[in-house]
């Protein structure tokens, strides 16, 4: 996968769904303040169009009754809410201590090849857009580690992260940004995987706060679990 | 250290550098501190807003406390011992500038700033004097972002205080700036960099402690100590905002901000700030003219326009009797300009005719203008007729937001037509209740309040008057039916649009207008058919026009940057200007121009027309003027309603 790098400032003006924006109604009444709802609000737009197009950010102050421009402040302040859109897939690569003691270097060398575009890149076909500048991710026991739309991948390798990168490319209809219902429901686990030991869900889904599972962000999930994903990769 | 006070006396005793200090509960160690002269660095602090405490250049050290403590955010207490010279304060200052300046970009000598900012200046007085960052090494942002049509940003000079953020949370409550991204990458910046929409973006580079923030307006167009600093008014509107009229080489700059708590607050609108500009225009009248009947025009001395003026107009009042001239000034006049032309009409030309604009004004009282701007945060509530209040003075929208977020006043803005009964329902029970409406709404207004009084509560009226000395030449009786000091005028005389039609009838022969131009212009035929049939058009005023055109008689003014005096503003806050320009005629004042003119025309005791003595006359004459003095309000008798 290489060539050409798409331009940054594709947009997308789409308005967000009727699931979302319920979504985002059913945040604010969570917390005394609405403010406190910017978050998983940003989440929900993010989890709908790939990124926070300015339209899903207005569209967050309306309904939560706050300035555009102070949505927009939180959300430019975190790294994990992506500015512009990216590829079909997202990829965040962890670097800190725990994953670089382990090889992180390597493998955001290798992912830069293999990928062919630079951190903070889309691949020219729009599938991927990786970043190596997100800080931790939490999964440092399984170091090192990346994180694919909402999965978490551990003990990477070389040869994991082209089946893994081959299988999620290769996925039909999982396209990552996938409407919060397509995430709520327990997927077809992959190929490569075996079966989810539970019954709630796929051992690799970090799901989204908020989702039907509720609480949960990525990371917390796992280490519960304490079964690495794709350990048979 | 100092006795134990009295307890519950609500004042509280501390020692500042040895200094003993007595303050109200609650007062901030920084205000402790300025009370008795001693300065503390502040960036993030600044009087009109809430403490955030985040630029950490008021750190002070405050016995038996472990660390430091940020001045501007550290409520005093009884017994503190706050020492704001210890070596370890001094090292926190040099500490902080440090930081502050390690990306900074240091091009002072290219920053409209240099030489009135607070970085530069701290950091000559506190700083380091040396960096121990290698200057190679800096964050850099694009230079001259414009914000908006008015608003330039260098990111690369801001140190991150969020005043800027914090004057558009709590002042105007538009939201419009926020801090994104996060460590060397935060910025200033709008959603999703749309441009400033706000009606007081000119504020920002005042608030700004450092150049990041600048007028684009001002770029480039003078250094701080080469401006000559004049106190005026902003001759905008009747609002009556404070300004310093900044001025080099013979042209105004800038409007700047001078703080009147009782009046505008620091604040200022755009659209008075950045008229400045426009009284540097050379489109000006600068030598007398006479125009004869056949149309020919001659240069003439002001001696000679005088004089022909004088004669022509005694020409058709010896036949016709003084009703037969109008007599017409306007809100561009100041207070004695105003008062003198009313006397000059009524004693000396002995004509009732006499207004300074259009619209009909009858039976003004000064109830019409009882509440004062900084009594709005006084009042349980506030009704606010219309839109034309705060579209006619801008800043009195943030005066109502102070109100409402910082004083809980309720206010209630409503349709400049709603039923009074629907208003009173709306405000329910209050102490006080402000109605505010524009001077082309007081039948309404009257109504409204009349309906709030009827039910028992207090009620004060605020009228937004039109033109920037709406208020000042009504008080002087520039009006028909009035006298100075609002004493009815007998007999009545006709206003403004009547001696305008009475022109054009030809039962008005004679027309002297002073300052009119404004508000004569872009009423079209009205006007041109008045000026053309009238026999004799004495005109004094600035700019060339109709007016001018039409002049029988012409003598150049001055503009309101070129003369002094007073104005009063819509609350009758009775306030000086100065000039801060040269002037463009060789004509003397218009008073002296007046004086001359009542001489001419056989008037005895007018004296030179000097400023000082039209001043006193005007004081003797309306005792209420005397009172206020400079910067105080005229208090009237208010007859019962």
């Amino acid at each position: 996968m290489t060539g050409r790098v798409l331009a940054d400032d594709r947009r997308v003006d789409v308005a967000l769904s009727e699931q979302t924006r319920v979504e985002i109604s059913r945040q604010k009444e969570r917390y005394p303040s609405a403010r406190s709802a910017i978050l998983p609000a940003l989440w929900a737009v993010q989890h709908e169009l790939g990124y926070l197009a300015p339209a899903g950010m207005e569209e967050v102050a309306r309904i939560l009754d706050l300035a555009p421009s102070e949505v927009q402040a939180v959300a430019t302040f975190y790294s994990m809410y992506f500015q512009k859109p990216g590829g079909r897939h997202t990829v965040m690569v962890c670097v800190n201590v725990a994953c670089a003691l382990r090889g992180a270097d390597d493998v955001v060398a290798y992912l830069e090849r293999a990928l062919g575009c630079p951190s903070g890149r889309t691949t020219a076909d729009g599938m991927f857009t990786w970043q190596s500048t997100i800080e931790c991710l939490g999964a440092c026991g399984y170091a090192p580690m990346m994180q694919v739309d909402h999965r978490f991948y551990e003990n990477l390798t070389p040869a994991k992260i082209d089946a893994i990168l081959d299988r999620v490319a290769g996925e039909a209809g999982d396209d990552g940004h996938a409407t919060m219902q397509a995430v709520a429901m327990p997927k077809a686990p992959p190929s490569v995987a075996p079966p989810p030991a539970e019954a709630e869900g796929p051992p690799s889904d970090a799901r989204m706060p908020g989702t039907v599972k509720g609480e949960s962000v990525p990371g917390q999930k796992r280490r519960r679990r304490g079964r690495p994903e794709g350990n048979d990769l | 250290m100092t006795a134990a006070p009295p307890p519950g006396d609500g004042q509280v005793g501390l020692v500042i550098d040895g200094r003993e200090v007595r303050v109200p509960k609650g007062t901030l160690l920084l205000d402790a501190a300025s009370e008795v002269g001693i300065h503390i660095p502040i960036y993030c602090a600044h009087p009109k807003m809430d403490p955030v405490a985040v630029c950490r250049m008021c750190l002070v050290q405050v016995e038996k406390l472990p660390k430091l403590q940020p001045a501007c955010a550290t409520v005093v207490s009884e017994g503190m011992v706050v020492d704001t010279q210890s070596d370890a304060t001094a090292k926190a200052r040099e500490g902080m500038l440090e930081f502050l300046l390690l990306n900074h970009p240091l091009d002072c000598p290219v920053c409209d700033r240099g030489g009135e900012c607070d970085l530069q200046d701290f950091a000559f007085r506190y700083g380091p004097d040396t960096s121990r960052f290698p200057i190679t090494e800096k964050v850099h942002f694009d230079k001259a972002v414009p914000l908006s049509d008015k608003i330039e940003l260098d990111q690369e000079r801001c140190i991150l205080c969020w005043r800027c953020v914090r004057y558009y949370d709590e002042i105007t409550g538009e939201k419009e700036i926020v801090l994104q991204q996060r460590g060397v990458h935060t910025a200033v910046a709008t959603f999703d960099g749309q441009p400033l929409r706000s009606d007081y973006q000119g504020n920002l580079p005042e608030i700004c402690p450092v150049g990041a923030l600048t007028h684009r307006q001002y770029r480039f167009k003078a250094r701080p100590w080469d401006l000559i600093r004049t106190k005026g008014v902003c001759p905008e509107c009747s609002y009556g905002c404070n300004v310093f009229v900044d001025s080099r080489d013979f042209e105004v700059k800038r409007f700047a901000s001078r703080d009147n708590p009782m009046v505008d607050d620091m604040w200022l609108c755009d659209r008075g700030r950045y008229s400045a500009t426009s009284w540097n225009s050379t489109s000006r009248l600068r030598r007398p003219l006479v125009r004869d009947a056949a149309g020919g025009v001659r240069d003439v001395g002001v001696a000679d326009a005088v004089k022909e003026a004088a004669r022509r107009l005694l020409a058709v009042s010896e036949r016709g009797g003084g009703e037969v001239i109008g007599v017409l000034g306007s809100p561009d006049c100041t207070n004695e300009e105003a008062w003198l032309l009313q006397r000059l009409a009524r004693e000396v030309l002995r004509t009732p005719h006499i207004d300074h604009q259009l619209a009909e004004m009858l039976r003004l009282g000064p109830a019409e203008h009882a509440l004062g701007i900084a009594e709005i945060e006084s009042c349980t509530a506030v009704v606010v007729l219309g839109p034309e209040p705060e579209v006619n003075a801008p800043v009195l929208t943030l005066r109502l937001h102070k109100a409402a977020t910082k004083r809980g006043v309720a206010v209630h803005r409503v349709a400049a037509n709603a039923e009074p009964r629907d208003i009173t329902a709306r405000v329910g029970d209050a102490r006080l209740v402000g109605v505010v409406a524009d001077e082309t709404n007081r039948a309404r207004a009257a109504a409204v309040a009349s309906a709030l009084a009827g039910g028992g509560t207090a009620v004060k009226r605020m009228t937004v008057t039109r033109g920037g000395n709406g208020r000042g030449v009504k008080d002087m009786g520039l009006l028909p039916d009035l006298a100075p000091g609002y004493r009815p005028a007998v007999p009545a005389g006709m206003g403004g649009r009547a001696i305008l039609e009475s022109a054009t009838s030809g039962s008005i022969q004679a027309l002297l207008l002073l300052h009119a131009g404004g508000v004569l212009a872009g009423l079209g035929a009205l006007v041109e058919s008045a000026l053309r049939i009238a026999k004799v058009v004495v005109v004094i005023d600035t700019k060339p026009g109709v007016l001018a055109d039409a002049a029988t008689v012409l003598i150049p003014g001055h503009s309101l940057m070129e003369k002094q005096g007073s104005v009063t503003n819509l609350e009758g806050r009775v306030q000086r200007i100065r000039a801060a320009l040269p002037p463009a005629t060789s004509v003397p004042s218009e008073l002296r121009v007046l004086s001359m003119l009542a001489g001419a025309l056989g008037a005895e005791g007018w004296g030179s027309g000097d400023l000082m003595e039209v001043h006193r006359a005007l004081a003797a004459d309306v005792p209420a003027y005397a009172a206020a003095g400079n910067g105080g309000r005229a208090r009237w008798e208010v007859a019962a309603a």
